[in-house]
């Protein structure tokens, strides 16, 4: 009786122990997330003027569409950062 | 020891030039260390799973723990529909972050410092999610890209954001892992010449960053693996 008291005891601690690990675990990937927001910002802009270049470039309308893309590239990144931080509210 | 802090990120080729076309596919320390990834990680699962005893020895905990975890962030994002891309999602985050764990060792090269491998490994995942979107769904995946509840003279516009959104996924997805990467491996070099000018007490300082390193190490194929799956959850159920 007395050995599977101990037992118990000792699986407690252990569950504890576990638990706290989880924790840590989850701050870990708050972390990630925080360096996830910069980048999406970042690469919307780059890939919508990128798109503005070639396009300009195709349809001969420079610079139209790089000026035009660039902006909506700034928004679309701050779209992304709202998400994704939406998505780490609900978490 | 070479000075310059960026000269460890120089990609040479070792043994004889191979030149196919206008291609130079010659064998580099850079497809070398993906080489010893690979083999770092088959040996490893090879070795940890030799035995398969009921009560794991260290290296078959460690083997059953990155399966498990990958199994859980699979199950906790992607939803039940995802359970048959857990080997790729596994071999990717393994790859990641065994590739960034090599990298940490002295005089070694660090593969996922280099824009070009993490953009191939992103492209493959955003023409692969898409494959899998469109095999799933068929010409209808297309509404992912007209989100519900929004006023018809505002449709134009919004489609064209949400597919500049979904274009820059393979580029945010790149750049973070080899921005993390290759800016943590400068500052590591930049600090490491501080240490003979520190003296013998403040030379143990920059020992605390080789720590930080390795937990980005980790952090980076984290988030790696978890975007993937994040894209799939996004790709298999379409709920906008």
């Amino acid at each position: 009786m007395k050995d599977i008291k101990e037992l118990d005891s000792k699986i407690k601690d252990l569950s504890k122990k576990t638990r706290k690990v989880e924790s840590e675990s989850s701050s870990n990937s708050s972390l990630g997330m925080a360096m996830k927001l910069s980048s999406e910002m970042v690469a919307a802009v780059f890939v919508a003027s990128l798109i503005g270049y070639y396009l300009d470039k195709w349809l001969e309308t420079e610079p139209f569409f790089l000026i035009f893309l660039f902006f909506l590239g700034a928004v679309t990144g701050i779209l992304n950062v709202v998400r994704t931080s939406k998505m780490i509210n609900k978490e | 020891m070479a000075a310059n802090p960026m000269s460890q990120f120089e990609v040479y080729s070792i043994g004889p030039k191979i030149q196919i076309g206008s291609f130079d596919l010659s064998f580099t320390n850079s497809s070398l260390f993906m080489v010893l990834t690979v083999i770092v990680i088959s040996l490893f699962f090879i070795v940890a799973t030799q035995k398969k005893s009921l009560v794991p020895n260290k290296m078959q905990l460690i083997a059953e723990m990155a399966f498990e975890f990958v199994s859980k962030m699979i199950s906790e994002t992607a939803g039940k529909d995802a359970r048959p891309y857990f080997p790729f999602i596994l071999s990717l985050f393994l790859f990641v972050l065994v590739a960034n764990l090599l990298g940490m060792l002295p005089y070694s090269f660090t593969v996922t410092s280099h824009i070009i491998v993490t953009f191939a490994l992103a492209f493959f995942i955003f023409i692969g999610v898409t494959v899998v979107g469109f095999a799933k769904h068929g010409i209808s995946y297309l509404k992912l890209f007209v989100p519900s509840g929004v006023p018809i003279f505002l449709l134009p516009l919004i489609i064209v954001i949400e597919v500049i959104s979904y274009l820059s996924r393979p580029v945010s997805l790149s750049v973070r892992l080899f921005a993390n990467m290759m800016a943590g491996h400068t500052m590591l070099k930049v600090f490491g010449g501080f240490v003979v000018s520190l003296g013998i007490l403040g030379g143990w300082l920059p020992l605390g960053l080789t720590g930080l390193e390795l937990l980005v190490a980790f952090i980076q194929a984290y988030v790696f693996a978890i975007l993937t799956c994040i894209y799939l959850n996004d790709a298999l159920n379409l709920h906008h």
